[in-house]
């Protein structure tokens, strides 16, 4: 297909790939966006698991999706609504478990009641987190800061950053610096004497990370999703993907769904286009990668296109994915024994003890899944009852850890057995869930990789690292979205500043299309 | 007793303590150094545990003790002898081995037995940790800089010392970067494929922390292992002649010579202390000392907790010492032994017993070591790093006889059932250790005449080091450089006021390498402190 001449082919229509592609338009480029799936969306697409069921997306968390970067595209005028997240009941074994509001005041008023001591510690650590939200808001929406600043635009980024660090007190730089390399455990044990408040704020830190709260380096994470906006929207993901689809079509974007690229096209070393997997070529200049990094530069670009040195940049990147996805349709509501007439949108579940959520990651250093797995729990149809047949629910469960290369394989009776380990744990909780359960869905990571092109199942195209980070996300010779392919650019979750619904990484890979 | 002032005193004669002492006194200051123990040396000790046996009780290997404190201290003079160790042996439970040695060529046979394309890496292997432990040399010499302060001096030396990184180029400051963060076993599957050499190399990264080979931040201590440097060649270990003891009698003679004076079993009890100023000290005899300065060499609790005092500091300061994290993680068992043991895959005395030899198998094997610890149990089948000294040093034991020192990880200081039970399964730890290592070596347990076994919680009862640290803290991210040991007090003076710190718990911490003793003197005096 013959294209004008500043056409970018946008590869993926997810959160990152529409944003791109909403960016790009509204520069007045031509987009043309190629989604391989029959539904835009991605991983925030609405999931029907099974006929009249579905879930709000396969991530169903929106806390990272950042506020300014919605305005910047004016998605509130495509309907996209900001809320206020719901609050998160935690559950445990024996004992009322704790219903955790989102906003501070709230929080430590129910911490409270269970610990003086804990609720004081509350609104201290999150007044540190509060007074440091402005360096990692910066992080957040910025692209990465040069390893080594050359021009001068870097040098005013640095200066920018220096002059907003001095903003900051030096007690609390110190503090961040001292926190910022430790393991999320130590850093929760020092603040709290509840075991099961520790393990529930410990459990997002390491999701879908290869670590577990006790590897150093978790508490970067943990500023990272602590310090990022922390809202819901109304809808859940499928309302992002509908206000992003409105926002490039309205700027002038084509989308395409049910067309997979096989191949990006190079011609003397630079991006020429794409070619699909029904074979039918389409010309660009410029690609801009929504899809995971490695995929991209291993998999759509043909062998022997990079350096050795390049490739193994992205052989190196390390996307192993660690959890799975589990979907229950029930004939009622999910009822917890010990929050008894209450329907609560989000659960969290776990052995009680911040060592309970360590011994699951265990596991998966020995390639197997956890018996016991944590579970990040939302109950999508209390917000919206559209997604289930009247009176009945669905429940889109996060479970920790299950790992990509399992023992043996993830064989049917492989994903079988772990989707019983999960309701295994959830029927603790919820003793009559077993007669409810209409349908179920276990999605291994093999099973995310093959029906949703996430390498090694990794649902942030690449673990969250410390020195998978910032200008080493998703590889040194990438640092800013641009690779050492004239014209090809990533910006999916893979680069800064990574995965969950999120749009960053697109917006600013975009903004590197349009800078250059 | 003493109406005699000093200029300073110094607290323990460790090695770092006895280092600082020698140059404070090269400066014509007037030092006194005062020692719990019947001997000098702390945990840079050697003793006669059983009769015609020297154990390397502790610290076992020398290669990090810098260069130039060697030289401005004499030390050769005074006995300073290293003689070198130049191989390590990895053996495995189906008979196979490893064996690298200072011969490239005969390390590259050994290798490529496993993977010929991990022989050819390993090959460049460590002219690649050179160029990496570029950075880190400068900064191990010189107190550590800190990037979040707003001094201009300091954020003088800063801006020259990112000019100097920039000048390195993109490539080495993104490796740096990755070392600085990976893990060991992330850092070496970068460029090695099998396990075999992998899982070996990979314990550089973990040796005295509470760390995992797979948490990040161990890809640096391996480097900082791999600073050693005998005699300028990188990655060079070496057994001290006469025990690891004769390092702390050579600098301990050296700085008598420069008028440093000595006292053992002079325990002091805590300091005399004037509102928040250091005036000197209380022996436990009552005795009180009074000095200008007062040089602490213990770690921090214990400089903190136990000399100062709670009462006399800032509740602030109070919890950030008992937020730096000790906990031991590593053990000690000594042997006397009545001949040679035999190794199951290569029988027979050879080079496979003059060097190291290293239990690490696998990284699972590793790793459930870790795990086992991690919730408070010793690991049941450890790593181990055995070494024979007397076949290097054949003064330690009498003739035909021999000496053996396995250090042993992990064993964590707080067990399920507390640090207090180490007496109770003290010699169960032992077995496990001899019952693992006769896998290796099946004739192992005919040999032992005496064995003596020293857990985290030994260490601290003996060597006053908390919780069995051997480092004087962990050597994790956050409590390196200036963070050591405290954001804001990581330049050997402490919140109070005329109390310095001089050992491994401040930058650049542990092993035998004397900077922190050395930076910590240096500073004083820069400051006229003393």
């Amino acid at each position: 297909m013959a294209t004008p001449a500043n056409t970018v082919i946008v590869i993926g229509a997810g959160p990152n790939g529409l944003a791109a592609a909403a960016r790009l338009a509204q520069a007045g480029k031509k987009v043309l966006v190629v989604e391989r799936a029959a539904a835009v969306g991605g991983l925030s697409a609405r999931h029907e698991f099974h006929p009249g069921y579905a879930v709000a997306g396969i991530l169903h968390d929106e806390a990272l999706l950042p506020r300014a970067v919605a305005e910047k595209l004016g998605l509130s005028r495509h309907g996209l609504k900001f809320q206020k997240a719901p609050a998160t009941y935690l559950a445990e074994a024996s004992g009322p478990g704790l219903l955790l509001p989102s906003d501070t005041a709230g929080a430590a008023e129910a911490i409270g009641r269970r610990s003086a001591h804990d609720a004081k510690s509350y609104t201290a650590m999150r007044a540190f987190l509060d007074r440091i939200t402005p360096l990692f808001a910066s992080i957040l929406s910025e692209p990465p800061p040069a390893i080594s600043p050359g021009s001068a635009g870097d040098l005013w980024q640095i200066a920018k950053r220096g002059l907003s660090l001095f903003r900051i007190d030096r007690k609390d730089l110190l503090e961040l610096a001292r926190v910022a390399p430790m393991c999320v455990a130590d850093f929760l044990n020092e603040k709290f004497e509840t075991p099961l408040l520790v393990e529930a704020l410990a459990a997002p830190a390491v999701a879908s990370t290869w670590s577990g709260p006790w590897s150093a380096g978790t508490m970067t994470n943990f500023l990272l999703r602590e310090c990022a906006g922390g809202e819901a929207i109304e809808g859940g993901p499928p309302a992002l993907i509908a206000a992003l689809l409105a926002a490039a079509r309205a700027a002038g974007a084509e989308i395409r769904t049910e067309t997979e690229v096989a191949r990006i096209r190079l011609e003397n070393g630079n991006v020429a286009g794409v070619t699909l997997a029904s074979g039918e070529t389409i010309d660009a200049k410029v690609v801009l990668s929504s899809a995971d990094p490695k995929g991209t530069m291993l998999k759509l670009l043909a062998p022997g296109t990079l350096p050795l040195k390049i490739e193994e940049e992205f052989i190196n990147l390390r996307a192993r994915g660690t959890a799975a996805k589990v979907h229950l349709a029930l004939s009622g509501p999910l009822e917890l024994t010990g929050n008894e007439g209450q329907l609560d949108e989000a659960i969290r579940i776990g052995g009680g003890h911040v060592d309970d959520l360590e011994r699951a990651f265990d596991a998966i250093k020995y390639r197997q899944f956890s018996e016991r797995p944590n579970l990040e729990i939302r109950v999508p149809t209390v917000a919206d009852p559209s997604l289930a047949p009247a009176g009945h629910h669905t429940v889109s469960i996060l479970a920790s850890f299950a790992p990509y290369k399992l023992e043996g394989g993830w064989t049917d009776a492989a994903r079988e057995r772990f989707g019983g380990a999960v309701i295994a744990v959830l029927e603790q909780h919820a003793p009559n869930l077993r007669s409810r359960i209409v349908a179920r869905e276990v999605l291994s990571p093999l099973d995310l990789e093959t029906r949703f092109a996430l390498t090694g199942g990794q649902l942030h195209h690449g673990e969250i690292a410390l020195d998978q980070l910032l200008m080493m996300r998703p590889a040194p010779s990438a640092p800013r979205y641009k690779t050492t392919v004239p014209g090809l650019f990533l910006g999916g979750a893979g680069s800064h500043p990574g995965g969950g619904v999120r749009m960053t990484a697109g917006v600013l890979a975009a903004e590197a299309v349009l800078g250059g | 007793m003493s109406a005699k002032k000093y200029d300073a005193i110094v607290v323990g004669a460790g090695h770092n303590g006895l280092i600082c002492a020698a140059y404070l006194a090269k400066a014509g200051r007037k030092v006194l150094v005062l020692e719990r123990r019947h001997q000098v040396g702390g945990a840079t000790t050697s003793e006669e545990i059983y009769p015609g046996f020297t154990y390397t009780c502790c610290s076992y290997v020398v290669s990090l003790l810098r260069p130039w404190i060697i030289r401005d201290l004499e030390l050769p003079k005074y006995g300073y002898e290293i003689l070198p160790l130049e191989s390590t042996f990895t053996p495995f439970p189906d008979g196979r081995y490893l064996m690298r040695d200072s011969d490239p060529e005969r390390t590259r046979r050994s290798i490529a037995k496993f993977s010929p394309k991990d022989a050819e890496v390993y090959k460049r292997f460590g002219q690649e940790m050179a160029e990496l432990g570029r950075l880190i040399k400068p900064l191990i010499d010189d107190p550590a800089p800190d990037p979040l302060s707003r001094d201009p001096r300091e954020l003088l030396r800063l801006g020259r010392l990112g000019k100097q990184l920039r000048g390195q180029g993109d490539e080495w400051l993104y490796a740096n970067v990755k070392m600085m963060t990976m893990s060991a076993v992330d850092f070496l599957s970068e460029r090695f494929e099998c396990e075999e050499l992998i899982a070996p190399m990979a314990i550089s990264g973990i040796i005295g922390t509470f760390l995992g080979i797979r948490s990040p931040g161990t890809a640096y201590v391996l480097l900082h292992h791999y600073m050693g440097e005998i005699d300028g060649s990188f990655r060079a270990w070496g057994l001290p002649k006469g025990g690891t003891g004769a390092i702390a009698n050579a600098i301990a003679a050296s700085a008598r010579a420069l008028g440093v004076e000595i006292r053992t079993e002079a325990p002091v009890a805590h300091l005399l202390m004037k509102g928040n100023q250091a005036t000197g000290v209380v022996l436990e005899n009552g005795d009180e000392i009074h000095a200008r300065a007062v040089v602490s060499g213990l770690d921090p609790h214990r400089t903190f907790l136990k000399l100062v005092g709670e009462e006399h500091l800032d509740p602030e300061i109070t919890q950030q010492v008992k937020r730096f994290k000790m906990r031991g993680s590593s053990g000690k068992v000594n042997l006397a032994l009545d001949g040679l043991p035999d190794l199951a895959c290569l029988p027979g005395p050879g080079p496979q017993l003059t060097g190291g030899i290293t239990i690490a198998p696998s990284i699972d094997y590793l790793e459930r070591g870790y795990d086992e610890a991690k919730y408070g149990a010793f690991s049941r089948k450890p790593f181990m790093d055995v070494l024979i000294p007397s076949l290097t040093d054949p003064t330690v034991a009498p003739p035909g006889k021999h000496t053996m020192s396995i250090f042993v990880q992990y064993a964590p200081y707080h067990l399920k059932e507390g640090a207090a039970d180490w007496p109770n399964q003290r010699e169960a730890f032992g077995d496990a250790v001899i019952d693992t290592l006769s896998e290796y070596m099946p004739n192992l347990k005919d040999r032992i005449l005496h064995r003596q076994v020293l857990s985290p919680w030994d260490l601290e009862q003996i060597y006053g080091l908390t919780e069995g640290n051997i480092f004087h803290g962990e050597l994790s991210l956050e409590q390196l450089a200036f963070l050591r040991p405290m954001a804001g007090w990581s330049r050997y003076k402490t919140p109070v006021d005329n109390l310095w710190m001089c050992a491994s718990g401040t930058h650049p911490g542990g092993g035998i390498m004397g900077a922190p003793g050395a930076l910590c003197a240096r500073t004083m005096l820069g400051k006229r402190a003393v």
